[in-house]
């Protein structure tokens, strides 16, 4: 058997091993595979911690292709270092209520990459993650926040389910349209200032557009 | 031949952008540097690509006839009257509109890559059936769209269809672009075009009055007329197809009327 076309999973399970890396050193010693995919489970691991990890792995020639986890933190680091990477929906055991009664939305946060294009329909249950543009004539809705790493041309809905509370950030917030809850108004015309990400909510039963900020 | 054929759509979404005109110049043009080329009017419900090739009257089968063993394939090609590199094959009869299943026409495009070292697959408008039969058969794509904000909006839509077929690579080209209104601002600019798409352009096509002579004639410009605006554009397309590094022109550079050049002079003052 080809030993280096071979694919294995490492699953961390941080209940029986507290520090994960070690463990991963041990895992890393016994195995012949060169490539490796890596099960997270719920550990929330950031860029730094990931990169570690991969250089963990380095050490012994392995290459991580892809990682799983339940943790969405851990899922957006390791996208963002460009490694396929699979959020894993938990199963409603005691232990998952628990986390999503504190996070109600994490689970259901949908990721997009790439550029929605005219036409297209993204839509989320919790909140919308897009890393790329939104073009003109593209819908994106979330029952959550709806969050643009990109330009926003097209059509936007946030709080698709009623919740006010719900906003819409972008780089560039130029959209055709913004709804929030049940509010709608027309995109501003103009161009906007360049480097200043927006975000528009609810204020006092307007939609209202200022600079991001982060809460 | 058979497995480095390079099957290319060439598509837009709207109508009337230049589909047809492109690919019979684009054929012509691959033809002259000695490629064979096959060009497929996948747009048989009002197909024309034949008319633009003068080659109407020499039709007698179709990809239809081919398929249901009626004819030999070779039978059914038509191949040019100048260029004999070039052959074309009229995909279907307009009488019979929904013969054809995407599967028809992945089984023709095979047995013209057998023979053919290009696939040139001229698409009908839309995002309906013709468009996705089209698709199926092809490897890579040639985005066509105009200035303009509608055939821009189109092109998205259609890029975004091919990326979820997974057809790669997908190139644009920029149709009918007027110099002289893109330099004082009236028409969409290139970066305007290219922000949206977010696609590598493989090139642009000046607005040329001869194009509508040519098809009239049924003599594609890139045949007879080299020296013109458009002619040249294709030639360089069809170049940079096969990966020769041709710098692309500009349009403002183009537009080389006393009232540019004024323009243009008045604006290194100002900066």
């Amino acid at each position: 058997m080809d030993l280096k076309s071979q694919k294995l999973v490492i699953t961390i399970d941080h209940d029986r091993y507290l520090n994960w890396k070690l463990f991963l050193t041990n895992e890393f010693k016994k195995i012949t595979s060169k490539n490796v995919e890596i099960d997270c489970r719920d550990i929330n691991l950031s860029c730094k911690e990931i990169l570690s990890l991969i250089e963990i792995s380095n050490e012994f020639d392995c290459k991580i292709i892809g990682f799983f986890s339940t943790s969405t933190s851990t899922i957006i680091s390791a996208q963002s270092l460009g490694y396929p990477s699979q959020l894993i929906l938990k199963k409603s055991s005691s232990n998952s209520n628990k986390i999503n009664n504190v996070c109600p939305d994490l689970s259901t946060t949908r990721f997009h990459q790439g550029t929605v294009r005219s036409g297209e329909y993204v839509e989320s249950s919790g909140d919308l993650l897009i890393l790329g543009d939104v073009n003109p004539g593209a819908i994106v809705k979330a029952e959550g926040n709806v969050i643009i790493w990109g330009r926003l041309l097209g059509i936007a809905h946030a709080g698709s389910k009623g919740n006010s509370k719900a906003k819409i950030a972008a780089l560039q917030l130029r959209p055709v349209q913004l709804r929030i809850a049940n509010k709608v108004a027309r995109g501003p015309k103009g161009e906007n200032q360049l480097g200043l990400a927006e975000q528009a909510t609810i204020d006092s039963e307007k939609i209202i557009i200022s600079p991001l900020e982060l809460t | 031949m058979g497995t480095d054929t390079r099957v290319i759509l060439i598509c837009s979404g709207k109508g009337g952008v230049g589909k047809t005109t492109l690919t019979a110049n684009l054929g012509i043009s691959l033809a002259r540097q000695g490629l064979t080329t096959a060009v497929l009017d996948a747009d048989f419900g009002l197909r024309n690509l034949d008319l633009l090739l003068g080659l109407e009257n020499r039709i007698v089968y179709t990809a239809q006839e081919v398929l249901e063993e009626e004819c030999r394939l070779d039978q059914a090609l038509v191949k040019h009257k100048q260029e004999s590199n070039l052959s074309l094959l009229p995909a279907g009869n307009p009488r019979m509109l929904d013969w054809l299943k995407p599967d028809d026409m992945k089984s023709i495009v095979n047995m013209l890559k057998e023979q053919f070292k290009y696939v040139l697959i001229d698409c009908p408008a839309g995002v309906e059936d013709g468009f996705k039969n089209a698709m199926a058969a092809s490897q890579e794509a040639i985005v066509v769209t105009n200035p303009e904000v509608s055939a821009v909006r189109d092109a998205d839509r259609v890029i975004g269809l091919l990326n979820t077929n997974s057809i790669k690579p997908v190139q644009l080209v920029l149709n009918r672009v007027r110099p002289k209104m893109m330099a004082s601002q009236e028409m969409l600019s290139i970066d305007d075009v290219t922000d949206i798409l977010a696609l590598p352009l493989l090139g642009l096509v000046l607005e040329d009055e001869q194009v509508i002579v040519s098809t009239n004639k049924g003599e594609p410009l890139t045949l007879n007329s080299i020296n013109s605006p458009a002619a040249k554009c294709y030639l360089n397309i069809a170049k940079r197809l096969q990966g020769e590094d041709i710098p692309l022109i500009d349009p403002i550079e183009e537009s080389s009327g006393f009232g540019a050049k004024f323009r243009r002079l008045m604006q290194t003052k100002i900066f």
